[in-house]
């Protein structure tokens, strides 16, 4: 259980402005959806806390505490867990395998008991592989778990990411388009499955272009349009301000 | 009749030995490290044996150890810097750090011998401990490889920028390689020295350096089988036929350019994922027979 | 002394500039790191040798024909070690290896083909001249070299930057996909960019085997490695850069060998480019491609 805050984040490169003054929060046990046109700046936010990019101002605090020094392993282990716009997978490995990649943090064998291949080791990796099918379990897709990755369609794709970042046992979830190419039925199914992880607990943020999806599950959203946030609030709030609508050119019928 | 067993033994020399360099190769490329510096760190280590013993009598295991520990030392110190690189700019780097190597062995006449190198290094070891040291090497990595290290040098290696979201320290893991990669190849480099009973700075060049890179790429720089097979191949192939030995420079050359464009993950690697595609494949055609277009089971 | 010392810097300058702008023009177009750059260069030597030994042609026009010959031979290594990789979408690790494929096989054709000798022009095949220039000997050589290489460097200026063609081979360097959309045809850009990258390593490969008097099938090597040093100093892609990092690259090595140490030489340049990789990896001019250099930007 952890928040998120950034205070007037900005960040500059190659003499563009991709991020200026940027201050928001998410919450846990609540669906923060952050909108807006492409290149905005979303993405840019999530490379941000998680330290892949460094900032050029302003601070991230999660649960008080500043990250916005920490390199991007040290933001992972503090738990926050993230996914990618396109999917990140490693598409020679099982399914399985690629879960428990996520489960890296929560192994604490030692160097010598790996380099003698003690018995340990091995019951150690066995229980993160159960970890693993009992996630899958939880997604419904155990019997996809021996298939390569690469060979799944792409909501199941999407799932399996999702499952990686949740192996992290993260207090903190980035999101980042996890319904695009999907269909209402599919991007539903995964509103339902984010609602689910909100309730436990999480501090959800998902980084969305299906305004229908967006407005039924989050609490609340914020806008950004080139590199600026223009409208924060509930989703009622938000779809109907002027702003908002003109930034999306005429805006989708929400 | 003793003359072709003492043959089929030193090849068998070599085949460990090589063997050796191999594995230290394949550690860093395998953690996603384009490092080629196997062949400067032996020869650090094949300098450290020889000096220790020649200079301070010291015996086998003492003079090993001193191998194995300047080998690792300087590894960890070059992966300092090498931390900040990426790609070929770790390669080029690693083939400048070889050329100073063998600069600086030239040139220490004092110290290295010079250009004659160091000579009259007594035979310290022999086919036993060539081959106990050599399997120790391959069974370390091999368990390091199903473990924690080795899943992270796979994330690493596939996309550095997913590992290091999963909380996989990439600079702390590279380091680790790096320093098992030095450890192999000082510790072999040693061996050399005891076993050919000289060091010869040349012999640690560029062209150790192909040789080197050309079993992990033929053999394949996942599996720790990998750069076995490669070396076994390549060292027995100029020993099936003349030609062969005559044309080392092509055949080497040949095979890397064939492998890298037509079995680019190298022999063991290719049989191994196509394995792992036939045993999928049978498990996707139970859940496809199983489940409706939308949605799961 | 001093004087005269400079004056062999500018022509050894020179000389690296000529080698590293081949190479540097491949990297900067396309991203490709071609190792066997140096077998080319060696090839150009052979190529101008023969054609003055075996075909009495005269000088100059040898040394056009080494150019071509060798324009050509490094058309055909694209075709044969990077177009199969380019159309499998191989990274960019396997041109690496390809390209030492490459370069083992040529230099190992070329060893076979002089019997490992190193060979020499016939006596006056360059007219001995010498004259007094501001209180310094200048042989008619050393004019030659520098001379041709300014032609070539303002040469190849004007090319790219003021014909169709050169406006063509800068479109694809930005970026190759958006070039082609645009009607540019990429089979075109890489037959150009190879022909004139091994026309120029050919240039370099004669005026070398003359001005040493040596030719023999190893020759490439200490030039690749230097070659390293000029590209990383000057930025990867910079022809500007790789042009003034050779002429410094000639001076550092020519006062070096003068009033420190002959094997010193190697030492000193290759620690150069383990520094300047650590502190400025981009080098002074480099190029947008800098950025894959280092982890975390």
């Amino acid at each position: 259980m952890a928040r998120l805050d950034l205070e007037r984040v900005s960040r500059h490169f190659f003499g563009v402005e991709a991020l200026k003054g940027l201050t928001m929060s998410v919450l846990p046990g609540r669906v923060t959806g952050l909108i807006g046109p492409n290149g905005a700046g979303k993405t840019t936010v999530v490379n941000l806390i998680t330290g892949l990019l460094k900032l050029t101002e302003g601070r991230i605090r999660l649960e008080g505490e500043d990250i916005s020094e920490l390199p991007p392993h040290a933001v992972a282990r503090l738990g926050v867990a993230r996914t990618f716009q396109n999917i990140r997978l490693l598409h020679e490995a099982s399914v399985v395998e690629n879960i428990v990649a996520g489960f890296h943090t929560s192994d604490h064998t030692s160097l010598p008991a790996q380099a003698l291949g003690l018995a340990s080791v091995r019951r150690v990796r066995a229980g993160l592989v159960q970890r693993a099918r009992e996630l899958l379990a939880e997604f419904a897709m155990e019997e996809y778990a021996e298939c390569l990755a690469g060979e799944l369609s792409y909501g199941h794709q999407r799932r399996v990411e999702i499952m990686r970042a949740l192996a992290l046992a993260p207090s903190v979830l980035l999101l980042d388009e996890p319904a695009a190419g999907m269909s209402d039925g599919e991007a539903d199914e995964l509103g339902a499955i984010f609602r689910r992880l909100a309730d436990r607990g999480l501090a959800l943020l998902v980084i969305e272009h299906n305004m229908r999806l967006v407005m039924s599950l989050c609490d609340e959203m914020y806008v950004l349009d080139s590199g600026e946030l223009i409208c924060s609030g509930a989703p009622e709030r938000v779809r109907s301000d002027p702003r908002v609508i003109e930034a999306y050119l005429g805006g989708e019928a929400c | 009749m003793t003359g072709s067993l003492a043959a089929y033994q030193s090849l068998l020399d070599l085949v460990l030995l090589n063997c050796g360099l191999a594995l230290s190769q394949f550690v860093v490329l395998r953690a996603g490290v384009f490092s080629v510096a196997t062949a400067g760190l032996a020869s650090i280590g094949a300098y450290a044996a020889g000096i220790a013993t020649l200079r301070w009598g010291a015996g086998a295991a003492v003079g090993l150890l001193a191998a194995t520990a300047a080998g690792m030392l300087t590894a960890l110190l070059l992966s300092l810097p090498l931390a900040r690189l990426r790609g070929v700019y770790q390669a080029i780097a690693t083939v400048a750090m070889v050329q100073i190597v063998l600069s600086l062995a030239l040139y220490a006449t004092d110290v290295t011998g010079g250009a004659n190198g160091l000579n009259g290094v007594p035979k310290l070891v022999g086919t036993p401990e060539l081959a106990i040291l050599v399997l120790a090497m391959v069974y370390v990595l091999h368990s390091l490889g199903r473990s924690r290290i080795g899943y992270a040098f796979d994330a690493i290696r596939q996309d550095e920028t997913v590992a290091v979201t999963l909380g996989v320290s990439v600079a702390g893991y590279q380091a680790l390689a790096f320093g098992l990669s030095g450890a192999i190849a000082g510790l072999t480099g040693g061996l050399m020295a005891y076993h050919n009973r000289s060091v010869v700075p040349e012999e640690f060049g560029f062209g150790m350096l192909v040789t080197v890179l050309a079993y992990v790429v033929l053999g394949g720089r996942r599996s720790v089988l990998g750069p076995l097979v490669g070396a076994l191949i390549l060292s027995l192939l100029p020993e099936l036929a003349r030609p062969l030995a005559d044309n080392r420079l092509i055949v080497h050359g040949a095979v890397l350019m064939l492998v890298i464009t037509y079995l680019p993950h190298g022999i063991v690697d290719s049989l191994q994922i196509a394995i792992r595609r036939r045993a999928t494949a049978a498990s996707r055609a139970q859940i496809v027979g199983k489940e409706a277009p939308d949605g799961p089971a | 002394m001093l004087a005269q010392q400079t004056l062999n810097a500018l022509v050894a300058g020179s000389v690296y500039a000529l080698f590293a702008l081949g190479f540097t023009l491949i990297f900067g177009v396309h991203h490709i790191l071609n190792l066997a750059h140096g077998a080319v260069f060696m090839w150009g030597a052979f190529v101008g040798l023969y054609a003055v030994t075996w075909l009495n042609a005269p000088f100059a026009v040898a040394i056009v024909g080494a150019a071509i010959a060798a324009g050509l031979l490094s058309v055909a290594l694209d075709w044969v070690a990077f177009r199969p990789l380019r159309r499998r979408g191989a990274p960019e690790f396997s041109a690496i290896i390809s390209s030492i494929g490459a370069g083992l096989i040529l230099m190992n054709a070329a060893q076979r083909l002089s019997q490992t000798r190193v060979m020499r022009y016939p006596f006056g095949t360059f007219p001995i001249e010498v004259y007094k220039v501001l209180g310094l000997r200048v042989t008619l050589l050393q004019l030659t070299i520098v001379g041709s290489v300014v032609f070539i460097v303002a040469a190849l200026f004007a090319y790219l930057f003021y014909t169709g063609f050169g406006r063509q081979i800068r479109a694809v360097a930005v970026n190759q996909r958006t070039a082609s959309l645009l009607g540019v045809n990429p089979d075109a850009v890489y037959f150009q960019t190879f022909f004139i990258s091994g026309a120029l390593a050919g240039v370099a490969g004669v005026l070398i085997g003359i001005a040493f008097n040596s030719v023999h099938f190893l020759m490439g090597e200490p030039y690749m490695l230097r070659a390293f040093v000029v590209i990383v100093l000057g930025g990867l892609g910079s022809i500007g850069g790789a042009v003034i990092a050779g002429l410094l690259l000639g001076l550092i090595q020519t006062m070096t060998i003068a009033y420190v140490s002959t094997d010193l030489s190697d030492a000193v340049i290759f620690s150069l480019l383990f520094l300047i990789l650590l502190v400025r990896p981009t080098g002074f001019f480099g190029t947008l491609h800098s950025q894959k250099r280092v982890a975390r930007e």
